[in-house]
């Protein structure tokens, strides 16, 4: 269970900060095509700010939407344990990019995260999903291989 | 069964907040369905937008009709519908009003404007209506129309523009009129002496705003004053010169609902600053001269604010209304003197405010 937990919050995490990162690009992008220039330290703060400020943000709605994904994906595997990696992957991904619909839906504004304005962005970030997925299935039930490169020699 | 009547409500504005002010506030229509201008008559009573779609005729004894009008294209929902209704320069004359709207359908919408004439006495109608401008490109989604108008000392129309929320980028753009603040005449002419005549919208006399939600003409200062949302903080008061830029969303005090930076700017060369920033948001939405000062509502903020000219800058003089607990539509000084504001609800109303100082 102790395992399960650090797993799940790892997953968090991790795609907590790679879509910050991904959308932070994005946003930074929309404005070098308005010929901003953007130098790196400037570039570098506003990472940061948003790890800091959307990073949570995100994390909240990766929580409720990777706990559902991933028990989804759970019984599945449980039907076919050979695809379980496969599953919590794209469990994760697909799952994400629903709550982004799901958001968008019930939020006032067209689309609340600014990335997802474009198909690209879209499914950049709904892909921190599986990347969650991943991460999750990837520390909980290491396949057998990934277990003995962790032993000691 | 009459809903209102027409009493008088003392409500001291006395908070605990050094700038708290005294007003008095008269209801002089109430059950409106989130009114969003109003216009007094010169014969007496008022005209009334509702955003769901209705143009509601107040007499002066607070008796409400709802005028008819014909205007196939409107789209009301969510931030979409009917929005202002401005008197012509020469309405006693002329009879003549605009009226700005969102037309079109869910997927592809925007801001428009007719012409029309009111009737010459109750029950009221509208006549020769006519489209002088329609806001392009159409745009998916329901947010971020602007809308608000003023009339210029030429007789022109400025008429402000919302960037429609997704599309916060084109309001740094001179092909489309998102994000900006257009003039056209009264036929609906883009006039040869505004700033971007040779590109594909001639209209444009400033660009890089958000959501216009204030927009008037100082005629004693000759300057036009306008405020707009930012999005989380940074909502502001600028002083619209023809030409520029003010900076949405490359240069902007506030940040993105979800925490991110729109910009890490909050000034870039070339770009006017604001005169007066609102962080964290009120979401200012009324806009009137009064006195010399600005008179400013507030959605979100739920208030009236008095700000002054001091040495040039804008410096808040007072607050009232703060013990409504409402949101605030928009604020008017009529012709007549009167400071009228609208309350923003499904039962909202128009009131009358007079400053106790």
């Amino acid at each position: 269970m102790v395992r399960m937990f650090i797993a799940f919050l790892c997953a968090v995490i991790g795609a907590a900060l790679v879509g910050t990162v991904i959308q932070t690009q994005f946003n930074l992008a929309e404005l070098t095509a308005l010929s901003v220039d953007i130098d790196m330290s400037t570039r570098m703060a506003t990472i940061l700010h948003d790890l800091l400020h959307f990073g949570p943000v995100f994390a909240l709605i990766l929580t409720p939407t990777l706990l559902i994904a991933f028990i989804v994906a759970r019984v599945l595997s449980h039907f076919m344990p050979r695809l379980e990696r496969a599953w919590f992957v794209v469990g994760g991904g697909v799952g994400l990019a629903c709550a982004f619909m799901v958001v968008d839906s019930l939020a006032p504004m067209p689309t609340l995260i600014a990335a997802n304005r474009t198909l690209l962005g879209f499914l950049l970030m709904s892909a921190t999903g599986a990347f969650a997925g991943w991460i999750f299935d990837r520390l909980w039930h290491p396949q057998p291989q990934e277990l003995a490169e962790e032993l000691p020699q | 069964m009459k809903q209102f009547i027409i009493s008088l409500c003392l409500v001291l504005s006395t908070t605990s907040a050094a700038l708290a002010g005294t007003a008095r506030t008269e209801i002089l229509a109430d059950n409106l369905n989130f009114p969003w201008s109003v216009a007094e008559l010169p014969e007496g009573g008022f005209l009334v937008t509702e955003r769901s779609g209705q143009l509601v005729f107040v007499s002066a004894t607070g008796d409400k009709h709802f005028i008819e009008f014909d205007l196939p294209d409107l789209y009301a929902t969510a931030q979409a519908g009917l929005f202002e209704v401005l008197l012509a320069p020469d309405f006693i004359t002329s009879r003549e009003l605009v009226l700005s709207y969102s037309c079109g359908t869910e997927s592809a919408n925007n801001t428009c404007v007719v012409r029309a004439k009111l009737s010459l006495q109750p029950p009221y109608s509208l006549l020769d209506t006519q489209n002088i401008f329609t806001a392009l490109p159409k745009k998916e989604g329901a947010a971020h129309y602007g809308a608000r108008m003023t009339w210029l000392a030429d007789g022109t129309l400025l008429i402000a523009l919302g960037d429609g929320f997704v599309y916060r980028e084109q309001a740094q753009k001179i092909d489309n009129h998102l994000g900006k603040i257009v003039r056209i005449t009264r036929d609906g002419e883009a006039p040869e002496d505004n700033p971007f005549t040779h590109s594909k919208a001639p209209e444009i006399f400033s660009y890089g705003h958000r959501n216009v939600q204030g927009l008037i003409y100082d005629a004693a200062r000759d300057a036009i004053w306008q405020h707009e949302h930012g999005p989380k903080g940074g909502d502001e008061l600028n002083k619209i010169v023809k030409g520029g830029n003010y900076g949405w969303p490359i240069a902007t005090f506030g940040i993105d609902y979800t925490g991110a930076k729109v910009s890490p700017f909050r000034d870039l060369p070339g770009v006017k600053p604001p005169l007066y920033q609102w962080t964290p948001s009120l979401a200012p939405a009324g806009l009137a001269l009064y006195e010399g000062d600005l008179l400013v509502t507030h959605l979100a903020g739920k208030r009236l604010q008095r700000l002054c000219l001091v040495d040039e800058q804008w410096q808040l003089e007072g607050e009232y209304l703060q013990d409504l607990n409402a949101r605030l539509r928009a604020v008017y000084v009529a012709p007549s003197g009167r400071i009228l504001v609208l309350t923003d609800s499904a039962e909202g109303q128009l009131l009358q405010v007079s400053f106790e100082d």
